[in-house]
């Protein structure tokens, strides 16, 4: 059983929103929460938190699973799909998660900033410690994570 | 026709909003679409929109910049400027509508969160 901190509850719920809404997909948390995602075929994003705390969230998944949130997405076929379109539905599934994620976490008073996303390929910036991590996969358990960073931003849950 | 400029630096934020505006009855509304607040600043001096859609946070000109600027112009102080952002919680809509933005929408939106958006801009 998964003990549950409103930091944890309130990405879960960002990412949920944001890909049923956008992909027309629903996630759950991933039922082996010891698995890792393969560095091939890895395609990722990054963006800074900047106020009120400093932080970083990634974005990340297999290409294989990007391709088909963003066929969803811009309603294409495979073969429509670009590498462009690849890079700015992932960036805007992250900015979108994490401003859900921010709004979830903070008092409606708290205005928050945040950065522009980045999109890398490959193996993932080696974690931090501290970082938080949330495993999850689509109904088709095609798995995803995100990641927390950043001692300010993680702190949250406490 | 409608004239509509929607400024986002995602394309994929672009494509939703439109796809939104599509459902909601504006399909045959004029696009126009911005990568930044400069774009769209220039975008609405030379092609007297209807109405701005904008996102907050983007590269060269941000939403909130665009927002100043369009109200401390005579010529496009009466455009009315809607926020679409993924930074938006009660205390920076407050900030926002205080700027005189006409509404502000968080992210993801949808085709119900945008007519009740642009509910009195459809009636017109």
């Amino acid at each position: 059983m998964i003990e549950h901190k409103p930091l944890f509850e309130a990405m879960k719920q960002a990412v949920s929103q944001t890909l049923e809404n956008m992909a027309f997909v629903e996630t759950m948390e991933h039922y082996d929460q010891n698995y890792e995602l393969p560095a091939e075929d890895l395609v990722w994003t990054s963006m800074l938190i900047m106020d009120p705390v400093q932080g970083e969230l990634h974005l990340a998944m297999s290409k294989a699973l990007l391709v088909k949130l963003t066929t969803a997405i811009f309603a294409l076929d495979i073969d429509e799909v670009t590498e462009s379109h690849l890079h700015d539905s992932l960036d805007e599934l992250l900015n979108t998660i994490g401003g859900l994620f921010m709004t979830n976490l903070l008092a409606d008073n708290q205005t928050y900033q945040l950065g522009l996303p980045e999109f890398g390929e490959g193996e993932l910036p080696p974690p931090e410690p501290n970082s938080v991590i949330w495993k999850l996969m689509t109904s088709d358990e095609d798995p995803l994570q995100v990641i927390a960073t950043g001692a300010p931003l993680v702190a949250l849950k406490d | 026709m409608k004239r509509i400029i929607i400024a986002d630096d995602s394309a994929t934020a672009r494509m939703f909003i439109k796809r939104c505006l599509q459902i909601i009855g504006l399909g045959d509304a004029e696009i126009i679409y911005a990568e930044n607040g400069k774009e769209a600043l220039a975008a609405a001096k030379e092609q007297c929109p209807d109405i701005l859609l904008t996102d907050l946070n983007m590269p060269v000109m941000d939403g909130e910049t665009l927002l100043k600027w369009v109200k401390a112009s005579p010529k496009l102080c009466e455009l009315p400027v809607i926020i679409i952002t993924s930074a938006g919680n009660p205390a920076k809509e407050a900030q926002l509508l205080e700027l005189g933005a006409r509404q502000v929408i968080n992210k993801p939106v949808s085709p119900p969160i945008m007519m009740n958006a642009l509910k009195d801009f459809l009636e017109d």
